[in-house]
C-alpha cells in the first residue's frame, strides 16, 4: 500500500480524534470528582454552534474559539450546579440538557441564519492550519500533520496538563480527594461541592473546544445534532482509559480511527452502512477491553 | 394505604404532586415565549395558535391523540426499565429494529394472514427485546455500561435499517421516497374514526398502560422492581435476584418500545420509511414524559397527550407562523429539567442521601 494513503488515513484519523478526547477527557474530570455528567453532548453541541454563530457575525477566529469554549463551560457550569447544589438526578439533568441544547441550536439556526438543518456557507473561517518548519517538507511526515490546527495539538497538551495537575500536584490530589470520599474532603477544609461544580464546569469548557474542533476544524459548517453521539463516545474511551488522562489519549485515538475509517470506507461500501462503524466499534472496544475481560485474561495467564 | 388519609392531608398530596409539574410547565412556557419573542413573534399569540392546533379542535386533538399512542409506549417503555435502576436510552434504536423487523415480515410472509400477523408481532417484539436484552447482556458480563451501550445501538439501528430499505428491500415505485411498500390491507389497525389517523392503537395503549399499572403495583415481578431500583444491596439482601429482575425489566423495555413502532406502523404510516422515528423524536418525547410524571405510568400517559400536544401544536405553528417546530422539543426538555430540580423538595428539606448511580431522585409515586 501507498504510504501516503496511509498517512492520509492517519491524519484523518487523528483529526477525529480531537472532539472525542475533549469529551473524555471532560468525562474523566467530573468521574474523578464523583459526578457522573451525561451532558458532555449537549455542552459539545452547544460549543459548535457558537463558534459558527460568533464566526460569521465577527468574523474573528480567535473569538469564535474562545466564545465557543466558553459557552461550553457556561452549560458545564449550569449543569454541575443542577446536580451539585440542587442534587438533582444526574441522568435526568443529563438527557434533558442534551435535547434542550439540540433544540436551541435548531431554533437558534433558524432564527439567526433563516435555514433549517445546517448552515455552511464561504464566508465562515476555518482554523488556520499550522506550518511546522522542517516537518512539512518531510515525505511521510508532511502528509500525516497536514491541516493540522493549533487546536489538534493542544488538545494533547490539554491531556497531559491533566495528568500532571491530576497526579504529580497538591491541587490535584485534593481534587481527587473529593472523589474518594467527599465527607473526608469536606473535613480537610476543602470546599467540596465547588470543586465538584468546578470540575463539571471544566467539562463544559474542554467538550466546547471539542465542539469548536468539530465545526470549524475538518469541516466548516454546523449541522443539526453534528456531534451524533460523540458525548458519549467521549464517555466510553473514558471508561476504557479508566479516567486517566494519558491512557484516554490511546483508546480516544482508537474511536479517532473508527471515526475516520467510516468516511473512508464510504467509497466502496454503502455509506449507510459504514456510518454504524464507530457506534459498533464503540461497543465491541467496550466489552473487549472490560475490567471484567481483564481479569480474566491476568488470571488465565497467572495460572 | 389511601384510607388512612383524611381528605386534607389527601390534598397536601395532590398538591405536592402537582405543584412541581405545573411550577416547571409555567418555567418552560416562558423559555418558551422569551425564544418566540427572539424570533419575533408575539407569544401569546404564537401559544394560541398552538393549544388550538393541538386539544381545541377535534380534528387536531385526535392527531394529538394519535402521536401520543407510540410516546406514551415509549415513555412506558423507558419507565419499565428505570424504574429498576436500568436507563435504557436505545427506546428509539429498539423502536426502529422491532417495527422494521415487523414490517418486513407482515409484507414478505408467504403464510395466510392471520399467522403472518402473529409471526410478524411476535419478531417484531422479539426484535426489539433483544436489542434490550443484549444491552443488559453486556452489562451483566463485561460491566458495559446501558447507558452507552443502548445509545450507540440507535445509531445503529438507524443506520442499518436505512441501508435496507435504501437497497435491498426499498419500494421501487416511488423514487422520491426511502421506504418500504405498504403492508397488506387486512393487517392495518382499523380507524376510529372515519377521516382521521386516530386508530385502534389507542385503545391498545390503553390497556396496555392498564396493564403496566397492575404489573407493577401488583404483581411480585414489579414489587421486587421497584425494590432494585431503590436500593439493589437491600433489595438482592432481601432475595430479589437482581439478575433476573435486570433480564426481565430490560427484555420487556424493548419489546414495549417495538410495540409502540409496531402501534405506528400498523396504524397510522403502513409502511416503514427512513428516519420515520429519528425525526418524529417520539422515544425521546416519551422519555421526557416519564420523566415530568416521576415514572409513574397513568401520570405518564396524561404528560404523553401534553407533550404530543405540544409538538401537534408546533407543527401548526411552524406552518402558519414560521417558528421552528423545535420549540416545543425546547419546552418539553426545560420542563424536565425543573422537573428533575425538584425545586419545593429542595427547599422543604436538605435531604442528604447518597442515592445510587443513575437513579432518579425520589422515584416513584408513593413517596412523593
Amino acid at each position: 500500500m501507498d504510504t501516503n494513503f496511509i498517512a492520509a488515513i492517519l491524519n484523518s484519523a487523528i483529526r477525529s480524534t480531537t472532539p472525542i478526547m475533549m469529551a473524555a477527557l471532560g468525562s474523566a474530570i467530573c468521574n474523578r470528582v464523583g459526578v457522573f455528567n451525561v451532558a458532555l453532548e449537549g455542552q459539545m453541541l452547544i460549543g459548535a454552534f457558537s463558534a459558527i454563530a460568533i464566526n460569521w457575525f465577527t468574523g474573528s477566529i480567535a473569538l469564535s474559539v474562545i466564545g465557543g469554549i466558553l459557552i461550553g463551560g457556561m452549560i458545564g457550569l449550569l449543569v454541575g450546579y443542577l446536580q451539585v447544589r440542587f442534587k438533582a438526578a444526574d441522568m435526568v439533568v443529563g438527557t434533558s440538557i442534551n435535547l434542550f441544547v439540540g433544540a436551541l441550536s435548531a431554533i437558534l439556526l433558524f432564527i439567526l441564519f433563516g435555514v433549517r438543518g445546517s448552515f455552511k456557507n464561504p464566508a465562515l473561517l476555518s482554523l488556520p492550519a499550522i506550518q511546522i518548519p522542517i516537518l512539512k517538507d518531510l515525505p511521510f511526515i508532511s502528509v500525516l500533520l497536514r491541516n493540522f490546527t493549533a487546536m489538534d495539538y493542544f488538545a494533547y497538551l490539554i491531556a497531559i496538563g491533566m495528568y500532571i495537575y491530576l497526579f504529580k500536584t497538591i491541587w490535584g490530589y485534593h481534587t481527587l480527594s473529593v472523589g474518594v470520599k467527599i465527607e473526608a474532603a469536606e473535613s480537610m477544609g476543602l470546599h467540596a461541592q465547588r470543586t465538584q461544580i468546578m470540575a463539571v464546569m471544566v467539562s463544559g469548557l474542554l467538550c466546547g473546544f471539542g465542539g469548536v474542533t468539530l465545526s470549524m476544524g475538518q469541516v466548516t459548517l454546523f449541522t443539526e445534532n453534528m456531534t451524533a453521539g460523540r458525548g458519549f463516545i467521549g464517555m466510553a474511551a473514558c471508561n476504557l482509559g479508566r479516567s486517566n488522562p494519558l491512557l484516554i489519549i490511546l483508546a480516544s485515538l482508537f474511536f479517532g480511527f473508527c471515526d475516520a475509517s467510516a468516511s473512508i470506507a464510504q467509497n466502496t461500501i454503502p455509506s449507510q452502512l459504514t456510518q454504524s462503524i464507530p457506534y459498533i466499534s464503540t461497543i465491541i472496544a467496550l466489552i473487549f477491553f472490560s475490567r471484567e475481560r481483564m481479569k480474566k485474561i491476568k488470571n488465565s495467564k497467572a495460572a | 394505604m389511601i384510607k388512612q388519609y383524611n381528605i386534607k392531608s389527601l390534598a397536601v398530596r395532590f398538591a405536592q404532586i402537582f405543584t412541581q409539574p405545573l411550577i416547571a410547565i409555567l418555567i418552560g412556557l416562558t423559555i418558551g415565549a422569551a425564544v418566540i419573542l427572539i424570533a419575533g413573534e408575539n407569544p401569546l399569540n404564537t401559544y394560541i395558535k398552538m393549544f388550538e392546533g393541538a386539544f381545541f379542535s377535534p380534528f387536531y386533538f385526535m392527531q394529538t391523540l394519535t402521536r401520543a399512542v407510540p410516546v406514551t409506549v415509549c415513555s412506558i417503555a423507558i419507565i419499565m426499565a428505570w424504574r429498576a435502576g436500568y436507563i435504557n436510552l436505545g427506546v428509539e434504536g429498539q423502536m426502529i429494529t422491532g417495527s422494521f423487523v415487523g414490517t418486513i415480515v407482515s409484507i414478505y410472509s408467504p403464510l395466510p394472514t392471520a399467522l403472518t400477523v402473529m409471526i410478524a408481532v411476535a419478531c417484531g417484539l422479539a426484535a426489539g427485546a433483544l436489542l434490550a436484552v443484549f444491552a443488559a447482556f453486556i452489562n451483566d458480563k463485561f460491566n458495559v455500561s446501558i447507558v452507552i451501550s443502548t445509545l450507540m445501538m440507535n445509531y445503529v439501528a438507524s443506520y442499518i435499517t436505512s441501508y435496507f430499505i435504501t437497497f435491498p428491500l426499498r419500494d421501487t415505485s416511488n423514487d422520491l421516497a426511502i421506504q418500504t411498500k405498504e403492508i397488506p390491507d387486512v393487517m392495518r389497525l382499523p380507524r376510529l374514526i372515519e377521516g382521521n389517523t386516530l386508530n385502534f392503537g389507542f385503545i391498545i395503549t390503553v390497556v396496555l398502560v392498564a396493564l403496566f399499572v397492575f404489573i407493577n403495583y401488583k404483581s411480585n415481578f414489579g414489587y421486587e422492581s421497584k425494590m432494585t431500583g431503590l436500593n439493589p444491596v437491600f433489595a438482592q439482601y432481601g432475595g430479589v435476584k437482581r439478575r433476573k429482575v435486570m433480564y426481565m425489566s430490560m427484555a420487556l423495555s424493548g419489546a414495549l418500545a417495538a410495540t409502540a413502532g409496531m402501534l405506528e406502523v400498523f396504524g397510522v404510516k403502513y409502511r416503514f420509511a427512513e428516519a420515520m422515528f429519528t425525526s418524529t423524536g417520539y422515544a425521546w418525547t416519551g422519555l421526557m414524559s416519564g420523566l415530568i410524571s416521576s415514572l409513574h405510568p397513568v401520570g405518564a400517559f396524561v404528560t404523553s397527550v401534553f407533550l404530543s400536544g405540544l409538538q401537534v401544536g408546533g407543527q401548526s405553528v411552524q406552518r402558519t407562523i414560521n417558528i421552528p417546530l423545535q420549540v416545543a422539543t425546547l419546552i418539553q426538555a426545560t420542563i424536565t429539567l425543573f422537573v428533575s430540580i425538584r425545586l419545593l423538595a429542595h427547599f422543604r428539606a436538605h435531604r442528604k442521601s447518597k442515592i445510587p448511580k443513575g437513579n432518579i431522585k425520589g422515584k416513584g409515586a408513593g413517596d412523593a
